[in-house]
C-alpha cells in the first residue's frame, strides 16, 4: 500500500517536472511574445497543479494507514487541493491579462506563426475594434 | 534548515540583486525585486520564522511590487545611462567595500543558528518568554504574545509609523482641489468595471471575497498560527488594491473612500491606545492587559489573550486602510482619478 502511494505521488511530481521542462523550453525557444506566453501560461499551470497533487497524495498516505488517529492529515490535503484550485483560477487569468496587455501594446507576431499575406484583419485593425466586435 | 537549499536560495539572491542593478528598465527592476522578496521569504520560512516570511510574501513580494510599478508608471521608465562613473559613485563604492568587509569580518563572530548558549537564547528574558508565555497568556504562538503583549509599546508605535506613512504620502502628492471633486463623483454609482476585461473581472470577483475572508482569519487566528494584525491587514488592503486594478479605482473608492480610510486608520490606533489607557483607568500601567480580567471573561490569562485579539484588530484596521490609500494616491499622482 505504501509503495502504491509512493509511486503515485512520485509519478505525479515527475510528470509535473516534465511539463515544467516543456514550459521552460517553450519560453526560451518560441519565436514571439504570444507563443511564449502560451507556453508559459499552459505549462506552468498544469505542472504546478500536478506537483501539488503529488504532494497531496503523499500526505494522505498516513490517513489510509491509520484512519482513526491520522485524520488530521486530511486537513493538510484539503489545503493543498485548495491551493491547486486557487492556481487553476488565477494563473490562466494572469496569463490572459499579460496577453491582453501585450496585444494592446501592439506586440508584433512572428511571420513563422501568423501568415501576414492571408486574408483577414491585420493586428492594427483588430486593435482599433471594440471589445465586443472582436469576440 | 537544509544547507543545500539555503545555498541555492542565497546564490539566487545574489544573482537577483546583481540583475536589479544591471537592468535599465525600472519596471523590470521592480519585478526582480519581487523575486528577491520571494527568495528571502523562502529563506525565512526555512529558518522557522514563518510570521516574518508571511509578512515578506505579502508586503515585499505582493503589495510593494504593485506600489513600485504604480510609481514607475508615473515617472521615467528607464534610468539614465551614464557610462562614465562619477566621483560620487567611486566614493560610495569604496565606502560600500569597506562596510561590506567589516560586516563580513563581523559575521565570523556570530553564534551558530539555533545555538542554545548564544546570548539571545541564554538571556533570562528569553527564557521567561519561552517558558512562561503560555501560562501567562494562553497563546500558543509565542510571536503573537511577544508582539502584542510583552512588547506592546513597540507594536503600538509601529502602527503609528504606518499611519504617519499614509499621512506623509498624502502631504507629498495629494491634490486637495481634485479631492473635493472626487467626493462628488463618488456619489453616482458607476457600473462595476464597465470598461474592464470580462475574464479578469469575474476572476477578481471570485477571489476578492475569499481573500478578505482569509485576511480576517489571519487576524483572528494569529494566536494559534502564523499571522496577526499586520499580515491580515496587508491581505485585506491587497484585496482592495486588486479590486482597484480589476474594476477601476473609482469602484474601489466607492466601497472604501479616502476619507473613510483615514477615519478607520485613526480608529485602529485609537482602539490600540485606548485599550492601553483603559488599563491605566482601571489602576494598572499602560497596556498591562492583566488588569482587564475584571471586564473580560475567562480569567487573567484569557483576558490577556482577548486583549491581544482586539489590539491586533486595531492594527489590522490601520494597515488595511493605509495600504489602500498609499496605492490609490501613488497610482493617480494624488488625483484619485483614472489609475493604472
Amino acid at each position: 500500500m505504501s509503495l502504491f502511494f509512493d509511486i503515485l505521488a512520485g509519478s505525479l511530481m515527475a510528470a509535473g517536472l516534465i511539463f515544467f521542462v516543456g514550459t521552460v523550453t517553450g519560453m526560451l525557444r518560441f519565436p514571439d511574445f504570444y507563443t511564449r506566453m502560451h507556453a508559459g501560461g499552459k505549462g506552468d499551470t498544469l505542472s504546478t497543479i500536478l506537483i501539488l497533487l503529488g504532494a497531496a497524495v503523499h500526505v494522505s498516505e498516513d490517513f489510509f494507514h491509520d484512519p482513526i488517529h491520522q485524520w488530521g492529515v486530511l486537513l493538510v490535503m484539503v489545503k493543498i487541493l485548495g491551493i491547486a484550485a486557487f492556481l487553476m483560477l488565477t494563473s490562466p487569468t494572469s496569463t490572459h491579462a499579460l496577453m491582453r496587455a501585450g496585444f494592446e501594446d501592439a506586440h508584433e507576431t512572428d511571420e513563422t506563426v501568423v501568415d501576414k499575406d492571408q486574408d483577414g484583419p491585420s493586428l492594427e485593425e483588430l486593435q482599433s475594434r471594440t471589445w465586443e466586435e472582436r469576440s | 534548515m537544509i544547507w543545500q537549499l539555503d545555498l541555492i536560495l542565497l546564490i539566487f539572491l545574489v544573482i537577483t540583486a546583481l540583475i536589479s542593478l544591471r537592468v535599465r528598465d525600472l519596471l523590470g527592476a521592480s519585478m526582480v525585486f519581487g523575486i528577491y522578496s520571494f527568495l528571502i521569504c523562502l529563506l525565512w520560512a526555512g529558518m522557522g520564522a514563518v510570521d516574518v516570511a508571511f509578512t515578506e510574501a505579502a508586503v515585499g513580494a505582493g503589495v510593494s511590487t504593485v506600489i513600485l510599478v504604480a510609481t514607475v508608471y508615473h515617472t521615467r521608465r528607464v534610468t539614465g545611462g551614464h557610462k562614465r562613473a562619477s566621483g560620487m559613485k567611486v566614493l560610495s563604492l569604496l565606502l560600500m567595500l569597506v562596510l561590506g568587509g567589516v560586516l563580513l569580518h563581523a559575521s565570523g563572530d556570530f553564534p551558530a543558528l539555533g545555538d542554545p548558549t548564544s546570548p539571545a537564547n541564554d538571556h533570562p528574558v528569553a527564557q521567561y518568554y519561552i517558558e512562561g508565555s503560555y501560562q501567562d497568556t494562553k497563546v500558543p504562538n509565542l510571536v503573537t504574545s511577544v508582539l502584542a503583549d510583552y512588547r506592546g509599546y513597540d507594536t503600538l508605535f509601529e502602527t503609528v509609523v504606518v499611519f504617519v506613512a499614509g499621512i506623509g504620502i498624502l502631504a507629498v502628492i495629494g491634490v486637495p482641489t481634485a479631492r473635493m471633486r472626487r467626493e462628488e463623483v463618488c456619489g453616482d454609482t458607476a457600473q462595476f468595471g464597465e470598461d474592464s476585461d470580462l475574464i479578469i473581472l469575474q476572476t477578481c470577483r471570485l477571489v476578492v471575497p475569499v481573500l478578505q475572508l482569509f485576511a480576517l482569519y489571519v487576524i483572528a487566528h494569529g494566536h494559534h498560527s502564523p499571522g496577526g494584525g499586520f499580515q491580515g491587514g496587508v491581505l485585506f488592503g491587497a484585496s482592495y488594491i486588486l479590486l482597484a486594478l480589476s474594476g477601476g479605482l473609482r469602484e474601489a473608492l466607492r466601497r472604501l473612500s479616502e476619507s473613510m480610510s483615514f477615519r478607520l486608520a485613526a480608529c485602529g490606533i485609537v482602539i490600540y491606545a485606548g485599550f492601553g489607557l483603559l488599563c491605566m483607568a482601571l489602576g494598572s500601567s499602560f497596556l498591562d492587559y492583566a488588569i482587564l480580567d475584571s471586564i473580560l471573561p475567562g480569567g487573567v490569562a484569557m483576558a490577556r489573550s482577548h486583549s491581544m485579539l482586539i489590539v491586533e484588530a486595531g492594527v489590522g484596521f490601520t494597515v488595511t486602510t493605509i495600504l489602500f490609500v498609499i496605492y490609490a494616491n501613488l497610482a493617480t499622482r494624488g488625483k484619485l482619478e483614472g489609475g493604472l
